[in-house]
């Protein structure tokens, strides 16, 4: 299935995690100095905080200059857990990582409301704010003198603590690289990698942006206080001084050297970070000067990390031979829902874009929207997939009154949509462009278990994503990444990718501008074919010769008006449309 | 408390809110014309404010020494733009995303508090006082003692706000910056050198931060690290000023330096971080601002 495709699917690399595990086993027992045994256990810790950080930078786009913060909970919730309430070390750092993940929660509600620079802000901020409350806070957290004596891991005669401690931080890190791969493999990984391009995209498919952005916020806080808690136990001392902005800016070098969005990013920063302080260490007053230099070159030298430069030399998907069209779809029907707009009435600061539009559009049919440029055809079909909030007016779904849901509700309501301009994820193949419509089949920890044993990962998604691809004539393209498409091309992976979601009524918006005629033609077939299915079809379009052959009902708009509703001959009659069209004698 | 605290607290307040404004309409004018803001801006400041304790030592004038301080900021904003700003365009989008600048002007930020650290030393210095000839000369105005400083402080400040706004509203330069951050292309059609005002708008940010730095000497003691507490509190000001509008900006400036001169009063040890959080729980409940109306794009 996925030779045909021509792309690999991915799936746990068991081997690679095989030998992780044992090269963790037997470091301690090689024949080297205990400082390196050292160097291993800061390797682990450090690289789980820079794990979390590129999910949360380098998967969902989102800006965190306050991991410090997160990583200060951390140590000090596990310190003090350790010290204070006598807790088993494992226990403690289990509830570090659960102190730093519900304020990563906290946080990630600010996240919901902010993004870019202003997330940056927040973060930077509350980092900040949790570095001071550490300094101040002495009763509870010694400030910069600090905690000490906070206790390893010790068993018997204390010999071997290190190695226990190096297998407990490794083990952890090798439990949460897993982790990491598994989001970055699946579903999840593809909807971050959705909400990171374009939310508005994102929502539109059904994606709960809201929720996955506070999610993988509050996973990577989590992960940078698992990181504190393993640095505390590890030094056996926390002061204040160590979780300034410099370490949340450290933690960001190591995420972008590596390699954001990179399976192997977190770890190759992680180590070129530890050689990057090891240079330090000794020419101390020059530090500020070798991150904030390290930030600049790897920025504007080669953005794309460590990981990305060896990308370069892996071998590019192999071409695959033309695939027969399919005409029959992986699914028998289609669940057709009628839609109605009524009374929908939208203003853009005083300009009237929309006043007072009803349109009914019957079950199983495809009606057409059209109308001069700015007639308000976007605006309806904004206000229908719920981009838009109307002034009055409302849009329901057979009968059931879409009102109270955004766009993302709506979307998994059955309501789905393409773009007038492109829309796709150009970080993902097309076929996973077509899966992300896919609705989840399966729980994630079956998922999880698929993936793990590496058969039948995503099979059935893939099956069903390829044949719509099929459907539409594109099969052979499912490896390649949309950026590398023409522009039809592109149009009908778009097409693709809303047939996925198997709605109830779909919005076409322009689906064949830019289009040659014999790619029109195939379109125009395809909208035929799923009407016979039991599609309903809203199309909003300028050529009219495609209109009036595949539409049974047509609106026309124009300056927000609707001004004739009918069968495309009627309209076609209508004097008010072709005085719209083609305007009157006695204009100005 | 009684009248002269309160007249006193108020007056310190609105003293440290003008630099606050000052560092923050930095970040407004960039942020303009360019969707881009300097993470450094606090640590321009610092720099300034210890190029005027050097150019003072020197024994300069102090219009010769402010004038210099400006200029040293003017080519730091210049080189901040062609170092880390500009050529982020050039790169095809890059894994960061479009955030790298936030990224590359921290780096700027660390490198320039890590030279002035070496060169100053890490501890903190006094500025000496630059409208009288002590730090805490004191002036009775209906028989309440203000300090001097504070006062013209305040006064010098609001003057370089307003000679902004006039600049950024009635000056030809204001109106292509004005122009760019409409529509960079539009702007370009119309015979603007865009590329040029995208520099330019750094340059104006580094000058503001100037000026708070020569300012902010007779308030406190300056040192290496204070920039980044700096930068945040101007970010948060700017936010909460919605970033667009430079007197809701200067307002808000103010209105949190009181607010922090207040809450400092009533808890010395942690009251500096309740206007903080305060804003931050503000801006995450209105993120366009207190005195911003989203804006809705019809284009």
């Amino acid at each position: 299935m996925s030779a045909e495709a021509g792309s690999a699917v991915n799936h746990a690399p068991r081997a690679a995690y095989a030998v992780a595990l044992l090269f963790l086993i037997v470091l301690p027992w090689m024949p080297i100095n205990g400082y390196w045994v050292h160097v291993a256990q800061t390797f682990s810790y450090t690289a789980i905080a820079v794990i979390g950080l590129n999910l949360l930078l380098g998967l969902s786009g989102q800006m965190s200059l306050g991991q410090a913060g997160f990583y200060a909970i951390g140590s000090y919730g596990s310190a003090l857990a350790a010290i204070r309430l006598g807790l088993p070390v494992a226990v403690a750092v289990l509830l570090g990582t659960m102190l730093a993940g519900i304020a990563g929660a906290v946080v990630g509600v600010f996240a919901l409301r902010t993004r870019g620079l202003y997330l940056a802000m927040t973060t930077l901020a509350i980092g900040f704010v949790i570095g001071i409350v550490g300094q101040r806070w002495v009763s509870v957290t010694g400030g910069t003198m600090g905690l000490s004596s906070v206790p390893g891991i010790t068993f018997g005669d204390g010999r071997h603590d290190d190695t226990w401690y190096l297998y407990f931080a490794g083990g952890c890190l090798l439990l949460v690289q897993i982790g990491a791969d598994y989001v970055s493999d699946s579903r999840i990984g593809r909807r971050l990698r959705a909400i990171n391009e374009s939310e508005v995209f994102a929502a539109a498919i059904g994606i709960r942006v809201g929720w996955w952005r506070a999610s993988v916020f509050a996973a990577s806080a989590a992960l940078a206080g698992l990181s504190g808690a393993l640095f505390a136990h590890q030094s056996g001392f926390v002061g204040s001084d160590a979780f300034s902005v410099r370490l949340s800016i450290s933690l960001l070098i190591a995420a972008v050297i590596g390699g954001l969005g990179t399976r192997t990013g977190a770890l190759l920063g992680s180590a070129i970070l530890l050689v990057l302080v090891e240079l330090t260490a000794g020419a101390e007053k020059y530090g500020l000067i070798v991150y904030g230099g390290t930030l600049l070159v790897v920025l504007l030298v080669f953005p794309q990390g460590a990981a990305g430069l060896f990308a370069r030399f892996r071998k590019r998907p192999p071409v695959v031979a033309a695939r027969a069209r399919d005409d029959r779809l992986p699914f028998a029907a289609f669940e057709g829902a009628s839609l109605s707009i009524r009374g929908v009435t939208k203003r853009y600061s005083g300009v009237m874009a929309l006043d007072d539009v009803t349109i009914e559009v019957a079950r199983g049919t495809v009606h057409g929207l059209i109308g001069p440029n700015g007639a308000g055809k976007s605006t309806l079909i904004n206000v229908v997939a719920g981009l838009y909030r109307c002034e009055s007016g409302s849009v329901g779904m057979d009968g059931a009154d879409l009102g109270p849901l955004d766009a993302d509700g709506r979307a998994r309501h059955g309501l789905a949509r393409t773009f007038q301009n492109l829309r796709s994820i150009e970080s993902l193949t097309s076929i996973e462009n077509v899966q992300l419509g896919i609705a989840p089949r399966l729980s994630v920890f079956s998922d999880l278990r698929q993936w793990w044993s590496g058969r039948s990962f995503e099979a059935e998604e893939r099956r069903i994503a390829l044949a719509i691809m099929d459907f539409l004539g594109i099969g052979s393209l499912a490896a390649v990444r949309p950026a590398e498409l023409s522009y039809g091309h592109r149009k009908l992976v778009e097409l693709a990718r809303a047939i996925a979601q198997r709605p109830k009524v779909m919005l076409l918006d322009e689906p064949i501008a830019g289009l040659n005629a014999q790619e029109a033609k195939e379109i125009a077939a395809a909208v035929i074919r799923l009407r016979a299915l039991g599609a309903t079809i809203v199309v909003i379009e300028h050529n009219m010769e495609f209109v009036m052959s595949i539409c049974d009902t047509v609106s026309v708009l124009d300056h927000g008006v609707l001004i004739a509703t009918g069968t495309p001959g009627e309209v076609q009659r209508d004097a008010k449309v072709i005085t719209a069209y083609l305007g009157t004698d006695d204009a100005p | 408390m009684n009248g002269t605290d309160l007249v006193q607290l108020l007056l310190g307040g609105l003293a440290m809110g003008a630099i606050y404004a000052l560092v923050a309409l930095g970040l407004y004018v960039t942020h303009l014309a360019t969707h881009r803001v300097n993470f450094g801006q606090g640590d321009f400041m610092m720099a300034a404010a210890y190029l005027t304790i050097a150019t003072r030592a020197a024994h300069l004038s102090l219009p010769l020494a402010i004038a210099s301080v400006i200029l040293c900021l003017a080519v730091m904003g210049w080189l901040l733009d062609r170092v880390a700003i500009r050529p982020l365009d050039r790169k095809r989008r890059s894994t960061v995303g479009s955030y790298a600048w936030i990224l590359t002007t921290a780096g700027v930020a660390l490198i320039v508090q890590n030279v002035i650290e070496l060169r100053y030393g890490k501890s903190s210095q006094y500025s000496p006082p630059l409208f009288s000839d002590q730090r805490d000369n004191v002036v009775h105005f209906f028989g309440v003692g203000v300090f001097v400083e504070e006062l013209l402080v305040i006064v010098v400040a609001s003057a370089v706000a307003l000679a902004f706004y006039l600049f950024m509203f009635r000056s030809r330069w204001g109106k292509c910056i004005q122009t760019v951050a409409f529509n960079p292309e539009v702007a370009s059609l119309l015979g603007i050198h865009t590329q040029r005002v995208k520099v330019s708008v750094f340059v104006i940010a580094a000058v503001l931060a100037a000026f708070a730095g020569v300012l902010i000497g007779p308030l406190v003691t300056v040192n290496p690290q204070m920039g980044l507490i700096f930068t945040i509190k101007a970010l948060i000001v700017a936010a909460i000023g919605g970033l667009s509008n430079p007197i809701g900006i200067f307002a808000g400036g103010l209105l949190f330096g009181v607010a922090e001169a207040g809450s400092n009063y009533v808890d010395s040890s942690f009251g500096d971080l309740y206007p903080l959080l305060a804003a931050l729980i503000l801006i995450a409940i209105k993120p366009a601002g207190l005195f911003s109306e989203r804006a809705i794009d019809v284009r």
